[in-house]
């Protein structure tokens, strides 16, 4: 078997293009997840009860469907209940954003409740107001606990932005896929592939490694 | 013993009354945790809380400053009973200095971030001022030189002495201890009651829930004995701890090995 590496050299404007949308969902996606995820988070918290039993609901529909099975719900079910006709891009980026979106929920939720009651009665005694505890000392630590959760989320999210390809956006998996539909260079489009979704990741996992050391805090 | 002689035993009784208990109930579900506390705290006084465990004397303190409600009796504070709302309680909070036996220091902030926290995030005082009072407090605690310091990175009894610093910060009327050195090691015990005792003697009101016995004894004007919820006796130290009046108060404090 030869192998031929030029077609990679060939297609290296499809592929650049590719991994830009690529790094552009997975940053568009935590645009989106991060505030949301906050806000859910909040309302899981503090809400009504019924509006937190929604929110509840929204975490635990999300966090346990397979994405890829959300994706293809996205494709056929967003358009007809939005009456928008969303591009693959931005259907691909709706899912990605209600999958993370859960996922942040709970770490943000995970990340307040792991401040010990102490800490707010501390507060509290000093004169503060319950938003004062949890701006000026609940919150500052609890993301420092959750820093290294959405981090490596972010990480996840960077290699699953390619179950979007199943929906034909022109993300990185996708478009390598094409090329190896169209020239049947399966092994070199699988490795070229690979090579750029490491050479992406591996400086974000030590980055990840680094703010997890950065920002710890030891009590 | 009549009345009149525990007036004249109570140095400090014709003070004005800073903190007065009235019949004061807490209950936890079935448990009563308080069950009918009368006390008063004169200013300038030490009134030191002692009993076994679980027996209610966290909880008053902790009903003190609002951290906790009652179902019955009830507390006043400079003459004024506590307000039921979270608003009017914030206030009478900024008065009452509390620590806590776990120091409760915020782990995010240095030393002197935390004593400038009250100041800075409560009474909206300039960075600049309310570092320098973090600084004045620090030095009044002898950790002047640990201002840059991180929770995590100082001991015990020093971590206590922010947290000393920290209440004081606010410039409290009252300090109300809550078992300030039952976390900590045996050897930074002494520092801590050591500057206890220098805030008693510059005249600060202080309430103090403790199992140091030496130091109620030594620092105290008045001592409150609890036990399942109640008062059994209150007097001065020489009372307590050379003539308790009470079979239980002998009981607590020879199991102590203190009295006979």
């Amino acid at each position: 078997m030869t192998l031929d590496w030029s077609v990679v050299w060939t297609h290296r404007d499809a592929l650049v293009d590719a991994t830009g949308a690529t790094i552009l969902l997975a940053a568009a996606t935590m645009a989106i997840a991060l505030p949301c995820g906050a806000c859910l988070a909040a309302l899981r918290l503090y809400a009504w009860s019924p509006i937190r039993t929604i929110a509840a609901c929204y975490v635990e529909f999300f966090r346990n469907l397979p994405l890829i099975l959300v994706v293809y719900w996205a494709f056929y079910v967003l358009p007809i209940l939005t009456g928008l006709g969303l591009s693959p891009f931005l259907t691909g980026l709706a899912a990605l954003a209600l999958n993370v979106t859960a996922y942040n929920a709970e770490t943000f939720r995970a990340g307040i409740n792991s401040i010990r009651r102490g800490q707010v009665e501390a507060a509290m005694a000093l004169g503060m107001s319950r938003p004062q505890a949890l701006r000026r000392i609940v919150i500052p630590q609890a993301l420092r606990r959750i820093l290294p959760v959405l981090t490596s989320t972010w990480v996840s999210l960077f290699k699953d932005t390619s179950l979007v390809s199943v929906i034909a956006v022109t993300e990185l998996a996708y478009v390598a896929m094409q090329v190896r539909a169209q020239t049947f260079r399966v092994l070199e489009m699988l490795s070229a592939m690979a090579v750029i979704y490491w050479l992406l990741g591996y400086p974000q996992a030590k980055l990840v490694d680094w703010i997890q050391r950065r920002y710890a805090v030891s009590e | 013993m009549t009345d009149d002689n525990r007036v004249m035993q109570r140095a400090k009784a014709d003070r004005p009354k800073v903190i007065r208990y009235r019949g004061v109930v807490k209950r936890y579900g079935e448990l009563k945790a308080l069950d009918g506390v009368s006390l008063d705290v004169h200013a300038g006084e030490v009134v030191c809380l002692i009993g076994p465990s679980g027996s209610g004397k966290s909880t008053l303190l902790r009903c003190t400053n609002g951290l906790e409600t009652i179902e019955a009796g009830q507390i006043e504070f400079e003459g004024a009973v506590l307000p039921p709302d979270e608003r009017g309680l914030r206030v009478i909070r900024q008065r009452m200095g509390m620590v806590f036996q776990s120091f409760e220091l915020f782990p995010h902030l240095t030393a002197q971030e935390n004593v400038a926290e009250g100041p800075r995030t409560v009474l909206k005082m300039k960075a600049a001022d309310a570092q320098q009072r973090a600084d004045a407090l620090l030095a009044k605690v002898g950790l002047e030189d640990k201002a840059s310091s991180y929770p995590s990175e100082l001991s015990g009894g020093q971590q206590q002495r922010v947290a000393i610093a920290r209440a004081l910060a606010m410039n409290p009327d009252v300090m109300l201890f809550d078992e300030p050195t039952s976390a900590l090691d045996p050897e930074t015990i002494g520092e801590v009651l050591t500057v206890m005792k220098r805030l008693a003697d510059e005249g600060m009101t202080m309430v103090v829930v403790t199992h140091e016995m030496s130091f109620a004894r030594r620092v105290s004007d008045w001592v409150a004995v609890f036990d399942v919820g109640c008062v059994i006796e209150q007097g001065p130290p020489r009372q307590i701890f050379d003539a308790p009046l009470t079979e239980r108060t002998r009981d607590f404090l020879s199991h102590l090995g203190w009295a006979d």
